[in-house]
């Protein structure tokens, strides 16, 4: 199998500055892929490099195989959703779906079909006479992207399409676009910047960070085994914990201290000596989930008091916000977790997080993990 | 401090009814959220309580007092907005103090004992001498609160005071507003489109659709028993699974979801007839072994999602699942895999057929 888009070594400036530095990307037949980013982190700008709006100053765009680098929009063959979508108020749900169609000429026949598939795929068979201002906001959402899909391509390009949708629209569109990508046998190339709408959607997943797509894989590799700091705080809700870090060689061992606590540590297998890396500044990430509160200490985990700021309640999980000496850490407990814990805002609490589950950056990339020292 | 009630109220702008026939008492002391979608009507039953709109019929009460001829001002509401309401070039405690020293009958000791309190509630006694104009807009609105709070009117009225701070100060705000809420007990209409901020912040919640309050009660009573699909759905992240056309016979639930028929607590009498059913995907538990209660279930899609938990999609015959489970389970299982699934009877709704 060929992948079917690609990128080599692709940049962009805008001026002086670089809005997009070497990116490389392979996306396969039928990937839901999905480039995670905080806004102006590049993704609009990769968007229209994609579908030829701009062209790269660097690199090579290639799509089924083809240079389309330099290539027109028009010969691209993509279909596209854009972010902000602006239906037609005088024509019919029906008309704005099919307006693609009627401007490529395509057989009245077959836009028939055509627009009545993607309609009932997204949901909106039943409002196809209406116009637009007869729908709900979310429902536009649903008819724009239905005139984005309605092309007869195998690639789609989704231009954060969600963005500004309130969370229960959302939550049903999310599903009904992955069951639409499937459904659809296509390839997607979607991009966002809330990472839980990225990790339903994605079969792989790409960070873009300021301009650089700095890790790619699946969302389970992206969100257990990160490499980047920069993914380990942008996978995942809510945002992991960091705490600035010192490392230092004690006794021929690479030692991590915190604020609130210190361990050895474990390098990755991938680095051989520690002695380039110390004294050094380095960061101790650790995710929400792996917060305990008022566990049993033991000597594969460290621990600190802390204070209850706030207890929020999503129904199916808690947020819980602590305060451990002056720095705000975040904690996720299950429904069927927090039932025996009786805890109160202002409340003092003993947080303790297990070393194995401490990552540790160096200068931003992965180096290890916090451990008990006769275990290093 | 004082209840309100609302008797028969109805408002209609031209044709369309915006709420339709609302009769229902607010506690005094507590703090009720009216929650619901966008243009269910709590913005509207919000401005008639206080005095901003008029009701096309019906009363409203504050105590035992008929307030619908009185003015906004003569009803003594605090209100807080959208968007922060403070005087700017005067100093955070002169903006909580200015309120108060409109009214003569409150001595200076009494005044600065107010002003005090809030401010050690909210933790800006730091902040306390600046200038209103140096403060973020978070902060300012916790300013803009304290300042509605100390006044004790009778009631406070918020209309989504989180919505538009920044990020990074939402935290401090809730937590302020959190504060207030368990130690000044006063009574507080709090309107909000936001589940979290709801659940996290009310005494009650008042669940409203197409004008009408759905269900009112503690945030869990709503969460953990809706009373009907929409507080099954609209409570919840992701909401309820629901399954329609569900027979019951012989007081007994015929469902694939299930190994054999079985009685469900919330079946509440019903004997013979069509159900919808609805379960929340955390109370879903999946296993690799067989229970007594499980059926055989298969992993179509699986996802991380809020605190490194998996939302698994599972077939079950012909019916989809959404199980939230914790990680230690989910990141063993893999699409494809054939799995068990157990549905909790005491987490399992029962609701009208055809209503989701």
């Amino acid at each position: 199998m060929d992948p079917i888009v690609k990128l080599d070594g692709v940049g962009k400036l805008y001026g002086r500055k670089h809005v997009l530095r070497n990116i490389t990307l392979t996306v396969w037949p039928g990937d839901f892929m999905v480039i995670l980013g905080m806004p102006t982190s590049g993704k609009s700008v990769l968007v229209r490099l994609l579908t030829g709006l701009e062209i790269p100053d660097s690199g090579c765009i290639f799509i089924r195989g083809q240079d389309v680098t330099t290539l027109p929009p028009g010969k691209r063959n993509l279909g596209y959703v854009p972010q902000s979508f602006a239906l037609y108020p005088h024509f019919s749900v029906f008309d704005n779906i099919a307006y693609p169609l009627t401007l490529a000429k395509v057989p009245k026949e077959k836009i028939l079909v055509e627009v009545r598939r993607v309609a009932e795929l997204l949901k909106i068979d039943q409002f196809l006479d209406r116009r637009p201002d007869q729908l709900s906001g979310g429902q536009k959402q649903r008819v724009a992207i239905a005139r984005g899909l309605v092309k007869n391509t195998e690639i789609f390009i989704l231009d954060d399409p969600l963005v500004g949708l309130d969370f229960k629209l959302r939550e049903r569109l999310i599903e009904d676009l992955r069951a639409t990508q499937e459904e659809l046998n296509v390839t997607f190339i979607y991009t966002t910047s809330e990472a839980v709408e990225a990790m339903q959607l994605a079969s792989q997943l790409a960070v873009l960070h300021a301009g650089e797509i700095i890790e790619a894989g699946s969302p389970d590799e992206l969100y257990h085994r990160p490499k980047r700091e920069e993914t380990m705080r942008c996978v995942g809700f809510p945002q992991a914990n960091f705490l600035d870090a010192e490392l230092k060689g004690h006794n021929g061992q690479l030692e991590l201290h915190t604020p609130l606590f210190s361990s050895s540590v474990r390098l990755a297998s991938h680095l051989q000596s520690n002695h380039t890396l110390v004294p050094a500044r380095a960061s101790a990430g650790f995710r929400p989930e792996h917060v305990m509160i008022n566990a049993p200490a033991s000597e594969h985990t460290v621990s600190f008091d802390a204070k209850v700021l706030l207890r929020e309640d999503l129904g199916g999980e808690e947020i819980v916000y602590l305060d451990a000496q002056g720095i705000q850490l975040t904690t996720v407990l299950r429904s069927d977790e927090k039932g025996a814990l009786s805890i109160n805002i202002d409340e003092r609490v003993t947080a303790s997080i297990r070393l194995e589950d401490i990552a540790i950056y160096l200068n931003r990339c992965y180096i290890g993990r916090a451990c008990v020292s006769h275990d290093c | 401090m004082v209840d309100i009630t609302v008797k028969n109220l109805t408002k209609k702008f031209g044709d369309f009814a915006a709420l339709r026939g609302l009769d229902l008492t607010f506690p005094a002391g507590q703090v009720t959220c009216l929650l619901g979608p966008s243009g269910c009507g709590k913005t509207t039953l919000m401005r008639i309580i206080a005095g901003l709109e008029t009701p096309t019929t019906g009363d409203i009460y504050f105590g035992s007092e008929r307030v619908n001829g009185l003015s906004t001002r003569q009803r003594n509401i605090g209100m807080v907005f959208q968007y922060p309401v403070v005087y700017r070039g005067i100093s955070v405690r002169q903006n909580i103090e200015l309120p108060l020293t409109e009214d003569r009958s409150l001595s200076k000791s009494e005044r600065m004992r107010r002003v005090e309190e809030v401010l050690d509630i909210l933790e800006m006694r730091d902040v306390a001498n600046l200038d209103v104009s140096e403060l973020d807009n978070g902060t300012r609105q916790k300013v803009a609160c304290a300042r509605e709070v100390a006044r004790r009117p009778k009631i406070i009225l918020f209309d989504e005071p989180i919505t538009n701070v920044d990020i990074n100060s939402k935290l401090q705000l809730k937590r302020g507003l959190k504060e207030l809420f368990i130690n000044l007990k006063q009574t507080v209409i709090y309107v909000t489109h936001d589940q979290t901020e709801a659940m996290t912040l009310a005494d009650q919640i008042a669940l409203m659709k197409d004008g009408l309050i759905t269900q009112m009660g503690s945030p869990r009573e709503v969460y953990d028993h809706p009373k009907d699909a929409f507080a099954g759905f609209f409570l919840g992240n992701p909401g309820m699974n629901f399954y329609e056309n569900i027979p019951v016979r012989q007081g007994e639930v015929i469902c694939d979801i299930f190994p054999s028929p079985v009685r469900l607590p919330s079946l509440n009498g019903i004997v013979d007839g069509i159900v919808a059913l609805g379960i929340r995907p955390e109370y879903v538990r999946v296993s690799t072994a067989q229970t007594p209660a499980s059926v055989r279930a298969k992993v179509v899609g699986s996802a991380i999602v809020t605190g490194g938990q998996y939302l698994l999609r599972l077939r079950v015959s012909s019916m989809t699942v959404r199980a939230k489970i914790s990680h230690t389970i989910g990141s063993t299982v893999r699409v494809g895999d054939e799995v068990w699934v157990e549905f909790p009877t005491e987490h399992v709704s029962v609701f009208a057929n055809n209503q989701a």
